[in-house]
């Protein structure tokens, strides 16, 4: 993997002729920590962070200008970089991002190690977060507002489907995914694609109901290429995924499985019909699923 | 087989969607009473038996694309599972012949399992 399919194209960047409160506001609106300084050929030559920006308010020269201000020897890393040269990078320097430039010291994009920990949950295809990384990602505000899978931020509100997971009867589990099929078939999407999404989504939507002890939502979005799925509670969450994940594993009570629910096969069949999956959870704070399925093709497996 | 002659089959009586047992036909059964397993296994030429009688049966039968469902070893289904039926347009029978014998008979008619088909 490169680091162009890693960090973040739409990198805002800052002129020198700025000053320090001009950048605070971009920090501020942007809810970001720190921008790249580059000429008018876009050759990165500072960076500014919000300790900068900090320093400034207390210095009482915050109306000064980027460019006396700015750190000059600024770390970047080319846009020929592999994935494994940017973990070095993290790991020999402790700055929280990179400017990422072309062969001409052009800035082309910025990377985060969230960017870098994003993208390698997107390659595995369904990891686990453990501890110290796993509260991080959790703890941020980006845990419900960015993708899982895709790394880019979520516009919920722009949704193409959306159904709200508001009801704790049994009974009614599914109608959620059923009416997700209905959807997706009228906006002509194959049946074999509508078939994988709405089984997988049918398997999440009925795990909230029975075991997350809370309230959920589906999200759904239809993209050229593949039908995106988004499945979360706000419930008691999953202790171990791992297991949870183990085909036969089930937490499930009696009378739900007098109901025909708990054979522990649901998380291995949204896995099987996906082509992409990533669950998340924190103990307490519930599950997040996220599911791609390319169109136009065949369940694996 | 047609759908008619497999619900005389196993002694099942129509209880919701009588008007399409002659135009639908089958070649394969799967047996389940679990919602996952359905839906991992299903596809949508099949007629299902369970002897489960809660809608939601119904529900995974439409999410998967099953249009006939039989539910084994009981007399009566409750009512709103055959709502549910007919919302969906699922064909819902039911008989009191067990899973055993029910399959078996399939089995014998040459009907086919799911599994490696
Ligand atoms: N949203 C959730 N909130 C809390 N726990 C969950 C959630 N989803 C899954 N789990 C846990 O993971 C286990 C496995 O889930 P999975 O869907 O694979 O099987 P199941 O729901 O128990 O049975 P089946 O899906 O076959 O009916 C559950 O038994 C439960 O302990
Ligand atoms: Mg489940």
């Amino acid at each position: 993997m490169s680091i162009t399919e890693i960090m973040n194209h739409s990198v805002i960047s800052v002129r020198p002729d700025r000053t320090l409160r001009q950048v605070k506001e971009i920090l501020r609106i942007k809810r970001i920590s720190g921008l790249p300084v580059v000429d008018s050929s876009r050759k990165l030559i500072g960076i500014v962070s919000i300790e900068d920006i900090i320093k400034a308010l207390e210095g009482g020269y915050i109306d000064d200008t980027v460019e006396n201000r700015m750190t000059k020897d600024v770390v970047s890393i080319e846009s020929t970089a592999t994935l494994k040269e940017v973990i070095e990078f993290f790991e020999k320097w402790s700055y929280g991002r990179f400017p990422v430039v072309d062969g001409e010291k052009r800035l082309v994009g910025i990377v985060t190690k969230n960017d870098v920990m994003m993208a390698l949950l997107a390659k595995l295809g369904l990891v686990y977060l453990h501890d110290e990384r796993r509260r991080e990602v959790l703890d941020s505000p980006e845990y419900f507002a960015r993708s899982l899978l895709t790394g880019e931020r979520l516009d919920k509100s722009g949704a193409d489907f959306y159904f709200s997971i508001d009801y704790f009867d049994i009974n009614l589990a599914g109608v959620g995914a059923s009416k997700l099929r209905q959807f997706l078939l009228s906006k002509g999407v194959d049946e074999k694609t509508a078939r994988r999404v709405s089984i997988a989504t049918y398997e999440a939507e009925t795990n909230v109901v029975i075991h997350s002890g809370s309230t959920g939502a589906i999200y759904c979005f239809i993209k050229p290429e593949s039908i995106f799925v988004r499945v979360e509670d706000t419930g008691k969450g999953i202790e171990d995924v791992e297991l949870a994940m183990r085909e036969g594993y089930s937490t499930a009570p009696d009378y739900v499985r007098e109901l025909g629910f708990g054979a522990g096969m649901g998380l291995a069949n949204m896995k099987r019909c996906s082509d992409n999956m990533i669950v998340m959870s924190k103990v307490g704070a519930g599950v997040v699923v996220e599911m791609e399925f390319l169109r136009g093709r065949e369940a694996k497996g | 087989m047609k759908l008619s002659e497999i619900l005389s089959e196993v002694k099942a009586k129509v209880l919701v969607g009588e008007e399409k047992i002659d135009q639908l036909e089958f070649e394969y059964i799967a047996a389940s009473d679990l919602m996952s397993e359905v839906l991992a296994i299903a596809r949508p030429s099949m007629v299902l038996l369970t002897g489960l009688t809660t809608p939601q049966v119904v529900r995974t039968a439409e999410v998967v694309g099953i249009q006939a469902v039989v539910i084994v070893r009981k007399d009566s289904v409750p009512s709103e599972t055959l709502e549910m039926a007919r919302a969906c347009g699922v064909v819902l029978a039911v008989t009191k012949m067990t899973m055993f014998e029910a399959c078996g008979r399939l089995y014998n008619k040459n009907l086919k399992p799911v599994w490696g088909a």
